[in-house]
């Protein structure tokens, strides 16, 4: 343990929800900042910089997708939403505005530790630099020679399907919505033909895997986006 | 045609006519008899003193002046009434017809063609000025009649204003028939004493233009349909019931009311979207408030179970970790908290859906991405239940809310791997059907207890087979709301090889194109 423990920012009203979500954050052998209302947890951010921030979207001071189109003016911290709303309109938006994930109330605390592992993992990662060859299931993609293989074999994919894929593969464990999906792959002008984006993910799970009706690894986060699990 | 104009005047609108014309054809006669007989006893003693020729000029006055303030009927009968006195009184040999001299009957002639053309002239002149003043009259009320109908507030208001213009310009009842009102002609205006022809109503309607019919004048019946046209369709139609027994409607009535007609259409359309207007801005605020209602009735009912469900969990985290009995415990709190938590999202969810028009979300997309969501999404539930999907690979794209229709999936798996043997397959199958697409998921366990099944889609009710299992009978009626606001139905039945089998359907529709990618 020579590194220092990376800190999380929970800012959370509910007193109960942040006790047992500070137990499940220092399992992860983190340190916690709390904070209650929105402009407390920029002045925490602001001050102690952690290294992953915990939000939950109805705080009593105003919309916490507020604080995070302030923060991502100045900080690249990761950012996961917790949200008791079920309207995916603002899983959406706070995803639009920045945030990496979302968890919807009530969660257990395994898919908890999990989000927040993977979401420390990639900020170490993204210190390292990205590495060009990734792998998942049976799949090596190597981004430096544009090279998909399955097992041995080649997996020839379209321009349009490799750089999907290039896209999801670059932001593992991110839910990335339709509409960023649809701007950057497509362009501005495609944000609304959403059935392009469908259909083409349904192209790379037909071709990299192993049952594409039950994928494992090109996720769909039914009404907002998809999520590349490596 | 200012013949026919004169007769309509005259007849039609005793109550516009002036002093004159409110007279019976008979005093008219008599003060016409009278007019002549009295310039016969004022000439009498000037006999001597004046020429035959200026008395003649005496009879033309009286022409002229009966022409002017009686009409030219009057006038007709003062020329020959004079022609024939002047003969008796003045001529020699006079107290008779005869004529002494010849010379006579150029006097009389002359005497009567002008008593008749004068007569002509200053009665028509007259009449003009006449029609001119009504006209005057009636552009006048046609003017206040539209700045009323402008300012009037409710569909009362332009049936009264219209029934007092009818009245007051042509002594007519009238009455708005508004387009709902066809099939029962129920009449926006209340006690009216007028009978309406559904049928010409109906015509007038259809065809945009005026219909009358003048045998039904005189009998209670409106015998004028007049359809209110504005700019963006017609609006209803305007009844006219004449009082009298009408032979014919004047040209002028029918251009004025045609005109009113037109203002009425327009205040109508006016109101109509006004109308709409407040009733849009209505469902917009009862919108918001259910929507701020449903979302703080979740916020509040999620966050503790959120507390407990997580407390719960991080009991297992204590060190060192607690007894057995207590873990047992603590994971039997999580689940009892989540199937809480899964029955307040589907009572929200029922509210929701219940609470009026679903708003769908509705894009295209392949069926196969949203199945395998919900099998992700459930997937703590289908542990000991592997699901079999079977797709056929020519399968469309369809529109539907990705959301919801993942509700379906998740409510139907999870009640098949509720009732089915552990470790049986569940299936998902889904074929083409005309223009719908048949989803039907299956499982191998007992089945319905009945074949009657379609109660199973109300709310609270569950099947007899399943009275032990944990549950609340909002499930399926959820799944069915959905589907019905797709525009599909939902079934449930027995597989012929065993097990429950609900299947939905889904409209096919046009997909959109997808534009080939250039390799």
């Amino acid at each position: 343990m020579n590194t220092p423990k990376p800190r999380v920012l929970l800012i959370e009203d509910e007193k109960t929800i942040r006790r047992f979500v500070r137990v499940a954050i220092e399992e992860e052998g983190c340190s916690v900042i709390e904070a209650e209302t929105i402009a407390g947890g920029l002045v925490e951010a602001g001050v102690q910089k952690p290294d992953l921030l915990i939000l939950d979207l109805g705080l009593p001071d105003g919309n916490g997708i507020d604080l995070i189109r302030d923060l991502r003016g100045w900080s690249e911290v990761p950012i996961l939403i917790l949200s008791a709303r079920t309207q995916e309109n603002d899983k959406i938006d706070a995803l639009d505005a920045g945030a990496d994930d979302y968890l919807t109330k009530p969660f257990s605390v395994g898919e908890l530790r999990a989000r927040i592992r993977a979401l420390l993992r990639r900020r170490l990662r993204n210190g390292d630099g990205v590495s060009p060859v990734v792998e998942f299931g049976n799949v090596t993609v190597d981004l430096s020679r544009r090279l998909v293989l399955r097992g041995d074999e080649t997996v020839h994919l379209t321009p349009i399907e490799y750089r999907l894929l290039a896209t999801l593969l670059g932001h593992p464990g991110k839910v990335l919505t339709q509409r960023n999906l649809l701007r950057e792959i497509w362009g501005p002008s495609y944000v609304e033909s959403s059935h392009y984006l469908r259909v083409y993910v349904g192209h790379l799970r037909q071709k990299l895997e192993i049952d594409p009706t039950q994928p494992r690894h090109f996720l769909t986060e039914t009404g907002v986006g998809y999520r590349f699990q490596p | 045609m200012s013949c026919c104009r004169k007769k309509t005047m005259t007849s039609e609108n005793p109550v516009d006519a002036p002093f004159s014309e409110k007279l019976k054809p008979w005093q008219r006669l008599l003060l016409t008899v009278a007019a002549c007989t009295a310039t016969t006893l004022l000439a009498t003693p000037l006999l001597g003193h004046l020429d035959l020729a200026n008395i003649v000029m005496l009879f033309l006055l009286t022409v002229l002046l009966v022409a002017i303030t009686l009409g030219r009927g009057a006038a007709v009968l003062a020329s020959i009434l004079s022609v024939l006195l002047f003969d008796i009184f003045f001529v020699p040999p006079r107290f008779s017809l005869a004529v002494e001299n010849i010379q006579y009957l150029v006097t009389f002639s002359v005497m009567l063609a002008t008593g008749l053309i004068t007569g002509q002239l200053a009665a028509g002149l007259k009449q003009k000025a006449r029609e001119a003043q009504m006209r005057e009259r009636r552009t006048r009320a046609l003017y206040d009649a539209a700045r009323m109908l402008a300012g009037a507030l409710t569909k009362a208001q332009v049936v009264d204003i219209a029934q007092s213009f009818t009245h007051e310009q042509l002594e007519a009842d009238s009455l708005i028939l508004l387009p709902e009102d066809h099939a029962h002609p129920v009449v926006a205006a209340a006690g009216t004493p007028c009978k309406i022809d559904p049928l010409l109503a109906r015509i007038a309607e259809d065809s945009g233009t005026t219909v009358r019919n003048h045998e039904l004048s005189g009998s209670g019946y409106a015998a004028l349909y007049l359809p209110l046209r504005a700019s963006m369709r017609t609006r209803g139609v305007l009844a006219i019931a004449f009082r009298t027994d009408v032979p014919s409607v004047a040209d002028d009535d029918v251009a004025l009311l045609e005109a009113l007609a037109s203002l009425i259409g327009i205040a109508l359309e006016r109101l109509h979207y006004v109308d709409v207007a407040q009733s849009t801005q209505l469902k917009m605020v009862s919108e918001r408030l259910r929507s701020s209602i449903l979302s703080a009735l979740s916020h509040d009912l999620r966050t503790p179970l959120t507390a407990l469900v997580g407390l719960a969990d991080s009991l297992f985290l204590i060190k060192p970790p607690l007894p057995t009995v207590a873990l047992e415990s603590a994971q039997s709190m999580h689940e009892q908290a989540a199937r809480l938590a899964n029955l307040v999202g589907n009572l929200l969810d029922m509210a929701r859906l219940n609470a009026g028009e679903i708003n769908l979300r509705r894009e295209w997309q392949p069926l196969e991405e949203v199945i395998g969501a919900s099998i992700k999404l459930i997937g703590s539930a289908l542990v000991a239940h592997p699901v079999k999907v079977s797709l056929p690979a020519d399968l469309p794209l369809l529109e539907f809310d990705a959301v919801l229709l993942e509700r379906v999936f998740c409510n139907l798996l999870e009640n098949a791997a509720k009732y089915a043997p552990v470790n049986t397959n569940l299936d998902v199958v889904a074929r083409l059907a005309g223009d719908y697409v048949e989803v039907e998921v299956g499982d191998r366990g007992p089945g319905f207890a009945s074949d009657n099944n379609d109660r199973l889609f109300d709310m609270f009710v569950r099947d007899e087979s399943v009275a032990g299992k944990p549950g609340t009978g909002l499930g399926l009626a959820i799944c069915r709301a959905i589907v019905e606001a797709h525009g599909g139905t939902i079934h449930a039945a027995n597989r012929p090889q065993g097990g429950a089998r609900i299947s939905f359907t889904l409209p096919r529709g046009t997909p959109p194109i997808l534009e080939e990618e250039s390799v």
